[in-house]
Parts: C-alpha cells; structure tokens; sequence
C-alpha cells in the first residue's frame, strides 16, 4: 500500500503540531496535548529506527555486491547485525515465553563485545583531540589559534598534580580562565545558538524550511 | 501563564515580527551585504570543484534527532544538505548523506528525493543517497569513515549535532587531503571542530547556512532579525553592568521589595 500526502497536507500537519507543541511550553491548560504528541513522536521515532536499520542493511548489501574496497567491513556488518537480530529475537522469547532470566545473551554482547570497543575507541579519541591541539598552529597559523593553543596549555599545566606542574599561580590561572573567558565565551556561543535556534524553529513552523516532503 | 511563558511569546512573535519585516523590505537582498564567512565560501567552492572533477560531497548530518535540544542543528544542517543539492545539480555524482539518527536518516533521503525531484534530476539515473551509518556515537563515527575515505569524495561537510567524535571524521578528512567544513551546536564539539577541521564554523554561523548558499530572502531576514536581537541582548548586559555598577540594582531591587 502506498500512502502519500500531499505537500499542503503534509506541511498543515506539520506545522499545526509543532505550533501546538510549542504553546504548550507557554500556556499550562495544553501541556496534557503536547505531552501526547510528544509520545507520538517518540513512538514514530522507534519505527523509523526500524527503516533506518532497514536502510542500513540495504546500503550495505548493496556496497557488498558492488567493486568496493570497504566490501569487507559491509559482510562483517551485516554478519553483526543478523546475529545480534537472531539472539535478540532468541532472548525475547526466552524471557517472555520460557520465564528464563532476561536478556542474558544480549547483555553478554553489549557487555563483553559493546562496551569494551566503545571504551577503546574512547581512549583512541583522547589520543586524536590530543594530536590536533597540537597540530593546530600547522594548519592556522593566526592570532585566534595561537591564543587557543596557549590557553589549552596553561588550563592543562594547571590541571595537572604532578610536580613542576603543582605551582599555585597555575592553578590559579586555570580557575580563572575557566571561571572568566571561558564561562562568558560559552556563554556568548550559546546566545548565538540560542538566537539560531529560534529562527530556524520559526522557519519551519512558517512552512519556509520543509525537511518533510522535499 | 508565567511570567518566563510571557517572555517566551513575547520573544518568538518579535522575532517572526521582524523576519516578516525584513524580507518584505528587502525584496532583493543580496548575500554581499552580510559578512563573509569563509566555511559557506569553502561550500561554493568545493560545489563547482566537484562540478568540474565529476566529484561528489559528502554530507553528515550528526547523530541528533528532531525531538530534544538537538533538533535546530539537525534541521539546519537539513537545511544546508537541500541547498548543496540544488547547487550540485549538474554534478555527474549527487552528494551522499551519512546521520546517526533514523529520523534525520529520513529526513534526509526525502530532502535528497523531493529536491532532486523540483530541480528535475531524478530522471538521470541519478542515485542520492542518505543513510543511516550507525546509532551511537563511535558506531557512527566509525562507519561514516569508509565513505569519507571515499576516493570520489572531494570534500566533507559535517553539520549537525556531534560530540567528541567528530575528531575522527575532521581527521580522517585531513588525511585524506580533502577540505573539512564543520560545525555543531554542542560546545565542547565546537572546540574540538575549531581544533582539527580546516573550516569551522563557529556558534550560531551553523544556522546562516541558508542565507550564505542562497535559500530565498527569508534566510536572510532572519540573520537581521538575528543581529538586531544580539544587539538587543548587548545592551542589555551592558546596561545590567552599569546598573550594578553604579550601585542602583540594590535601589531597584528595594523598591521592588517594598522597604523603601
């Protein structure tokens, strides 16, 4: 079956809900209704999950049978996600139908595979912000650069508790630049943010930006 | 209704008070009158690079969803991948998009399909792309990194919601020789992106993408509609400043407590 609406209906409803779901941050009486919608849209958000995987999937069959050098990392993706489907599916009928303990299998994965790929990958990541800091006056060398490479360096010497590094007046730079060019830095960023935020949510409300319906 | 509700309504109809304003005043704007932003510049750039090379961009729009504080960036960079499309449309190769979020992942492939459908590039035997490459934040970063090693990608564009791992796509773009234009609305992201990409962009510039690469008037009205509230918000700090300053918020804060 192929349901498509239209633009103008497509953009109504889209517009109508967002319009409700923001006054209901405005005015008590309708919070009930924006709490609704909101939960429909968690709920929508759980079955596109469901596409995405779906899409997924696709991409990397596709990239599979294709002449592609990555072809690998696709079998091996596809191989991890029909496994971790297939157990899944294993667990939820054992915890549902047999009333066995729940979840054990998933757990194990999540646990003893998830978790300690996440945590590598983190220790990885400290390493690369790292590596940039420091090859940031290589790629720019001006005077916003070499100001934030310096305030790095200070607010890390100060961080630090091993001797020389233990030096009072460094810890008090750090506090201070963390307490006073930092906090208004940030807070002015996010001011900014904070107006960019807004118009874009009134474009879309407008109807002018549509990342619905194309 | 409280009295931050009141502010709240107060602040979105002046707001949309001047954007109307604005790009009815203006019924010719021109993107000249407003500051460069190198970034937007690398974009234009970069599309008629790939025009020429018979190369294509490739655009990741973040791991965040439409519902929660994330939603503006997802939606800005929503914005910004339907304006490269349009601009890209002669491309040999259409530009493909990578998210960590089955929304956006949505979102995208249907601003990929509706736009190349207005500009009448369906038809070519085109094939745009935008999927959904993993749904916590290292699985994406992970599995956005084989399409940035992409031999036929000439550059990368990251707009959306990121955390720390964006490190991994701004560097694996370096390495790979190709610009690297980003920018998020999470502020520890932003600094690393200041670090390690070749373009950022800084702060609010995530949400003038429309306005820089030509999405109508109505973008450009609200970058003055914008300025005009920064200018406001200047002032009134400035003024708070000089009110505690000078001692008469205590005078104010006494009537208002009723003990003079």
């Amino acid at each position: 079956m192929n349901i498509k609406l239209n633009a103008p209906v497509s953009t109504a409803i889209a517009i109508g809900v967002g319009l409700i779901v923001l006054a209901g941050y405005f005015i008590p009486s309708i919070t009930n209704i924006r709490f609704a919608l909101l939960r429909t849209g968690l709920v929508l958000a759980a079955v596109a999950l469901l596409v995405g995987i779906i899409n997924l999937l696709t991409v990397h069959f596709k990239k599979m049978g294709a002449d592609n050098e990555n072809s690998g990392y696709s079998l091996i993706l596809v191989i991890a996600l029909l496994l971790t489907l297939v157990i899944g599916i294993i667990d939820m009928v054992q915890s549902y139908l047999l009333g066995q303990p729940n979840f054990q299998m998933t757990n194990w994965i999540f646990t003893y595979i998830q978790l300690p790929i996440e945590t590598s990958l983190l220790a990885v990541t400290a390493v690369s912000l790292t590596y940039a800091a420091a090859s940031i006056l290589r790629k720019r060398m001006d005077l916003f650069s070499i100001t934030f490479f310096f305030v790095i360096l200070l607010v890390l010497l100060g961080s630090f508790s091993i001797p020389p590094a233990t030096l009072p007046f460094l810890h008090v730079i750090r506090d201070w630049i963390v307490r006073v060019p930092a906090l208004g830095g940030a807070r002015g960023l996010l001011l900014g943010i904070a107006l960019g935020t807004i118009t874009t949510g009134i474009r879309i409300l407008m109807g002018t930006d549509r990342p619905y319906g194309g | 209704m409280s009295a931050t509700g009141f502010t709240g309504i107060v602040v979105i109809v002046l707001f949309l008070g001047l954007m109307i304003f604005f790009s009815i005043i203006n019924q010719e704007p021109k993107i000249k009158n407003i500051r460069s932003i190198p970034a937007y510049n690398k974009i234009n750039q970069e599309i008629n690079v790939a025009v020429e090379d018979g190369t294509q961009l490739h655009i990741s729009l973040g791991r965040g969803g439409i519902i929660g504080p994330e939603s503006a960036s997802a939606l800005a960079g929503l914005s910004i991948l339907k304006q490269v499309i349009e601009k890209s449309s002669v491309c040999d190769y259409p530009p493909v998009a990578s998210t960590g979020n089955a929304i956006i992942s949505i979102l995208a492939q249907d601003t990929i399909q509706g736009t190349s459908k207005a500009i009448s590039v369906a038809d070519k035997g085109r094939n745009p792309s935008g999927e959904l490459v993993g749904v916590t934040p290292f699985s994406y970063a992970a599995g956005t990194l084989t399409t940035i090693r992409d031999n036929n990608v000439s550059a990368n564009i990251y707009t959306g919601w990121f955390g720390s791992e964006i490190i991994w796509l701004t560097t694996a773009g370096e390495r790979q020789s190709t610009p690297t234009i980003a920018g998020t609305a999470q502020l520890p992201a932003q600094a690393v992106i200041y670090a390690s990409a070749s373009n950022p962009l800084i702060g609010e510039e995530l949400f003038a993408g429309g306005a820089y690469l030509g999405a109508g008037k109505i973008h450009l009205a609200s970058i003055s509609a914008q300025d005009i509230f920064r200018w406001i918000i200047t002032f009134i700090i400035l003024g708070s400043v000089l009110l505690k300053f000078l001692g008469i918020d205590t005078f104010i804060n006494n009537i208002l407590a009723g003990s003079m």
